[in-house]
């Protein structure tokens, strides 16, 4: 059951009602959204038959690892261009040392699905490092440089401040 | 279109043209303002005490109404405060309160709401000149302007020796013999400006002319005599068939 | 905000008679009376807007629509107030009626159809709306009320788009009633709501309306000031923005605030209360409808003390330097200092007092903490005698009628208090109740205004033992009693013969009790306190007074929150320790050794028990100012470093052990009945029955006493100005005006 290549976003130009003054409107549907409950209809009935699995991009958990690789290599190449643009203070080791670590992060995970969720979203991070739509506090975040840790105990909420 | 923008704008200017409400002088009791402040003739320290007479007559006033009513009786006993002291200064609506055991604001109230009540001083002869249409159309411009002459005030003062005060008012229901003065509780009317004169110098002489019309009227009949009823009443059995 | 009434409270005035119950009776029979009714009811059908339904006769049209859910623009109708019916505003049309008629003067009568949307009701009101903003300024960007108007909102919802009105405006001069109440009346649209509050509500008869027609003013005609307790009311119930207030004047806009809903502690009444904050800071504090408790009015202090919650303020914990100066340090060195200073000491070399502003979560704990000091002197500053049953039966120390509970009474007897000024609502209650229900006011002590008639009967305790033995007059009038109330002040009993006062005050309320036949729920006996913790510390099992300090004199005494200044350094010795906590600095700070900063009432979410016996809570309206912190989390940290921790981190875990302690705590807005007053009675014979000679004098006299009475309204601004106002004038406190 193929949805996702139903159409695109359907644009509407309403006719202009006075002569000087035009109203333009767009409206968006989402195909995606008639297609996930639509999914879910037939995965819900499906479920007392057999186990079926919809794959998101990959069918195998070879084919996800091949996609983790090429994202590990994509950030590998950009670490060194990343430092430069932002002026990061760190050396491009150990950025790519914290590249590393984040991937490392998720190591234990084998669903294929949430291995595919997890490079979309780590290409997502890689567009907009690469197209500088971040700004260095963002890049710097990954280093966790300001934060705190939160107090538990009730001395330490105590002699933090008020509530959280 | 331009002239009709133009005619608008016009008409709009000249509709905002903004007038000055001015009632506010003449119906606030002699002139006064609907809020009380203390001067050196009229604050709650100026002496006011009913006289023993007066008491009496109080006493005769809150009889006229039921137990627990005497805040009924405000109207009158104000009256009587204003009969002995000339006008109401704020010590004797203070007293009127206490003598009818009600809070002085409700007497406030009362004595602001009557333009009757007088809450400035006024002169020993309050004259009332009605400058309605009625009597405007008979001329009592020219009444006002006798007693402005002939006391030397304007309207709205009195005169240095606290003997006249003059106002104007709106109608006093005498239209049939204006114009007309009102002094104090009597009205004269059918006036010409020397009737008004010699009003003004017997008062100053101490004595109080007769009221009523001056141009020789016994009442509000018709000013040149009689235009029907004329021949005597016939007698009784007048237009009866002859046969009852 | 709009400020028209909910329907429930429509009903409530349906219901007319006796309280809850007939409440009840009422919503019952409206939800169960079908259009064609039981035939036995006298319910009227009336129709609205073609709708059915079954009213009472005498209701009015405007009450009969609310019955239904249709909401009838009004500005001089007020459910609390007498019917004026000048404003028109509620005009509507009835079926076959020749002309629109007033709905909340008009009582319906039997098969009218109402018709609320029709065109000539639109009309109506259209027309009523042109002549009332012909004179009303078009100021609203600069008006205080711009935003909760209800003038603004209804010619919105009912008004004409366009005015015909061309000629000039008129003009009214700004009145000076006094520090707390803007008066722009210009604005104002003659409503009279402000003048019948006044003499209906606070019986102060300043207010009037003078002149006539174009120029009738709204005002005081004399210059004077309104100064009633409960003047402030009168910013809420006008309409429009002709009584504003004040202190609030150009601060802030009701969008722009956020509200928390809260407890006032500045009396023992706990009026309900919603505290409005903008980026943290109290901005005002407006009243919360309670009909058990404050209806919908507030006192003025519980209004306008707010500003003494950003004045005075203990912001850091301070320490005395070896100068003998308190110098700001951080919590950690101030609470190893007190933790050390605790367990230096241990067992009865520990005391603590508690003052009047204090929590039940601080007092629980504290108590505990004491306790695990083996220590058990926990007092409050307030006195209550001990004799007798003392403070063991609750019943002894509550006003066990509760304050709705006057309207049912018809005998009442206050005893050396002056609840105009105590406890404002609740004489409001019984301004209330004397004036529509016929109640007989008397009083032993001095004699003060009271702002409604009363029976002096003298003002020594000899009186009342004659009372008690019925060899006084008055024993009489109490003995025809249905349902008698006694009142007796805190105040008055904490006199050196207070057991005996109370011993004769049972005496009173049980005799009275037992002629007057009432049903057993009805309760007599009743102790009116005055400040908002002295209950939940009694149900706690703190002891009242401090003797047991004066006479065994510790080493460390911990004042949470005591500012009565009952215990000053000559009670002590030399070297004894004094830690001060508290959110003021005022007479408890300034002999302190260690202070510790805690939270004001409007900063913790805390809970209040008031003199009823009611528990209610205050939830945080804004965070505590600089290092201040809720005041059972300093205690559950000191324990800590005294290594006695105490078993609770979170408010929740709080309240369990308060609900251990005494559960009716944490059953908040529900009153624990206490019904032990046989047993008492039988206790308090066994005091000394001997009297002082001196009158019963209650603290509060005038309205001048009534403004500064806590931390709190002692650093306002606003109190102090109005206690200048009425000594010197309100030419003393007059500022410039701003427009």
């Amino acid at each position: 059951m193929e949805m996702l290549g139903f159409g695109t976003a359907a644009i509407t130009f309403s006719v202009p009602i006075s002569g000087w003054l035009r109203e333009v409107s767009l409206r968006h549907r989402r195909p995606e959204d008639l297609a996930t409950n639509m999914a879910g209809t037939a995965a819900r009935s499906a479920v007392s038959a057999a186990r079926v699995v919809k794959p998101i991009l990959s069918r195998d958990l070879d084919e996800a690892k091949r996609r983790v690789r090429e994202l590990y290599k994509a950030w590998y190449r950009e670490v060194p261009n990343a430092v430069a643009i932002y002026q990061l203070d760190i050396s491009t080791k150990q950025g790519r040392e914290k590249v590393r670590e984040m991937f490392y992060k998720n190591r234990h995970v084998t669903d294929p699905r949430v291995i595919d969720m997890l490079v979309i979203k780590g290409k997502m991070e890689l567009q907009e490092t690469i197209h500088v739509w971040k700004q260095k506090t963002h890049v710097m975040r990954y280093f966790h440089e300001t934060e705190t840790p939160r107090p538990a105990d009730f001395m330490s909420k105590f002699y933090s401040g008020h509530d959280p | 279109m331009l002239s009709w923008t133009f005619r608008t704008a016009v008409s709009q200017t000249a509709r905002q043209i903004r007038s000055l409400h001015k009632t506010a002088v003449r119906s606030g009791g002699g002139g006064a303002l609907f809020v009380h402040r203390d001067t050196a003739d009229n604050n709650p320290d100026t002496p006011f005490e009913f006289t023993p007479e007066n008491l009496q007559r109080i006493e005769a006033i809150i009889k006229n109404y039921p137990e627990g009513h005497k805040q009924a009786a405000t109207i009158p006993v104000l009256d009587l405060a204003q009969r002995q002291h000339g006008w109401l200064p704020i010590s004797a609506m203070n007293k009127v309160a206490e003598v009818l055991e009600v809070p002085p604001m409700r007497v406030y109230e009362v004595a602001t709401f009557y333009t009757m009540f007088l809450r400035q001083p006024v002169g020993k002869y309050h004259i009332q000149i009605c400058t309605t249409t009625p009597c405007m159309l008979c001329n009592s411009d020219s009444i006002l302007e006798a007693i402005k002459n002939k006391l030397g005030i304007k309207v709205g003062e009195t005169t240095p020796d606290k003997m006249f005060s003059l106002i104007e008012v709106e109608c006093l229901g005498a239209c049939v013999n204006a114009p007309m003065v009102q002094i104090n509780d009597n009205y004269y009317e059918d006036l010409l400006p020397e009737d008004i004169e010699q009003i003004i110098d017997e008062l100053r002489a101490g004595n109080v002319p007769p009221p009523g019309p001056r141009n020789g009227r016994f009442s509000c009949e018709p000013a040149g005599g009689l235009t029907s009823l004329t021949e005597p009443p016939p007698g009784p059995g007048f237009g009866v068939r002859p046969d009852l | 905000m709009q400020r028209l009434p909910v329907v429930s409270r429509a009903l409530a005035g349906v219901a007319q008679t006796k309280g809850g119950a007939a409440l009840t009776k009422n919503v019952r029979s409206a939800a169960t009376a079908a259009p064609a009714a039981a035939p036995a009811s006298n319910l009227l059908e009336v129709f609205v807007d073609g709708k059915p339904v079954m009213v009472e006769p005498g209701t009015t049209v405007l009450q009969a629509c609310e019955k239904v859910g249709v909401q009838i623009p009004r500005f001089c109708y007020h459910e609390r107030l007498s019917v004026a019916g000048n404003c028109r505003m509620c005009l509507v049309e009835i079926e076959r009626a020749p002309k629109p008629v007033a709905a909340c003067a008009m009582p319906v009568m039997k098969g009218w159809n109402i018709l609320t949307n029709s065109e000539k009701t639109k009309k109506a009101r259209e027309g009523v709306m042109e002549f009332l903003l012909a004179n009303h300024p078009l100021d609203c960007p600069i008006c205080d009320q711009g935003g909760e108007c209800d003038l603004q909102d209804q010619s919105m919802m009912f008004g004409s788009d366009r005015s015909r009105f061309t000629e000039g405006k008129r003009a009214v001069e700004d009145k000076n009633i006094g520090p707390l109440i803007k008066t722009i009346m210009t604005r104002c649209i003659h409503c009279t709501r402000c003048i019948r509050f006044a003499s209906e509500i606070a019986g102060v008869e300043d207010l009037g309306s003078t002149g006539r027609g174009n120029e009738m003013q709204v005002g005081t005609y004399i210059e004077k000031m309104f100064m009633s307790e409960l003047s402030g009311n009168v910013i809420d119930i006008c309409p429009v923005g002709a009584l504003t207030s004040k202190p609030y004047a150009f601060t802030s806009r009701p969008w722009e605030t956020r509200s928390t809903e809260s407890i006032d502690v500045l009396d023992a009444v706990g009026s309900n209360i919603v505290v409005t904050t903008r980026s943290g800071e109290v901005m005002r504090v407006l009243p919360r409808l309670n009909e058990d408790v404050n209806e919908e009015w507030i006192s003025d202090k519980t209004r306008f003390a707010y500003d003494g919650l950003k004045r005075q303020r203990l912001t850091e914990p301070m320490v005395k330097n070896t100068s003998g100066q308190l110098v700001p340090t951080s919590w950690e060195d101030a609470l190893t200092r007190v933790a050390g200073v605790l367990q230096g000491a241990q067992g009865r070399e520990v005391a603590a007092i508690a003052g009047g502003l204090v929590d039940a979560e601080a007092l629980v704990a504290l108590k505990d903490l004491l306790n695990r000091l083996n220590s058990d002197t926990l007092c409050t500053e307030e006195v209550f005698p001990m004799g007798g049953a003392g403070t063991d039966l609750r019943s002894n120390y509550l006003l066990n009628t509760r304050i709705a509970g006057i309207e049912e009474a018809d005998i009442l007897l206050l005893i050396g208090t002056n609840p105009r000024f105590e406890a404002p609502l609740f004489n409001a209650r019984i301004r209330k109740s004397w004036l529509h229900n016929e109640l007989q006011v008397a009083l032993v002590g001095q004699n003060v205004d009271l702002s409604y008639s009363y029976e002096h009967l003298g003002d020594t305790a000899q009186v009342l033992q004659e009372i008690a033995a019925g060899t006084h007059p008055y024993s009489k009038v109490l003995a025809q009693a249905k349902r008698p109330v006694v009142v007796v002040g805190s105040a008055c009993l904490q006199r050196a013969d207070g057991a005996a006062l109370h011993s004769a005050v049972s005496t009173i309320a049980q005799k009275a009790r037992a002629s007057s036949g009432v049903e057993d729920g009805w309760k007599v006996l009743n102790v009116l306190h005055r400040v908002a913790s002295q209950v939940a510390a009694l149900d706690l099992g703190y002891k009242p007074g401090v003797d047991t300090i004066r006479k065994n004199p510790p080493k460390v005494l911990f004042l949470l929150g005591a500012d009565a200044g009952c215990i000053t350094r000559q009670d002590l010795p030399k070297d004894s320790i004094i830690i001060y906590q508290g959110h003021h600095g005022d007479v408890g700070a300034t002999m302190a050794d260690i202070i510790l900063p805690g939270a004001a009432y409007t900063e913790k979410c805390g809970t209040y028990v008031n003199t009823e016996g009611r528990a209610q809570q205050t939830h945080v309206a804004v965070t505590a100012p600089g290092m201040a912190r809720e005041d059972w989390k300093i205690i559950r940290a000191v324990s800590e470093l005294a290594d006695v921790t105490l078993p609770y981190d979170t408010l929740d875990e709080v309240r369990k052990r308060l609900a251990e302690v005494a559960p009716n705590l944490v059953r908040y807005d529900d009153v624990e009945e206490a019904n032990f007053f046989q047993q008492a009675i039988e206790l308090s014979k066994t005091v000394n029955q001997t009297v002082l000679a001196e009158p019963l004098v209650p603290p509060q006299l005038t309205v001048r006493d009534f403004y500064m009475t806590d931390p709190i309204s002692r650093a306002s601004q606003t109190m102090a100005k109005c206690v200048k106002a009425v000594t010197e004038g309100a030419q003393a406190v007059d500022e410039p005006a701003f427009c």
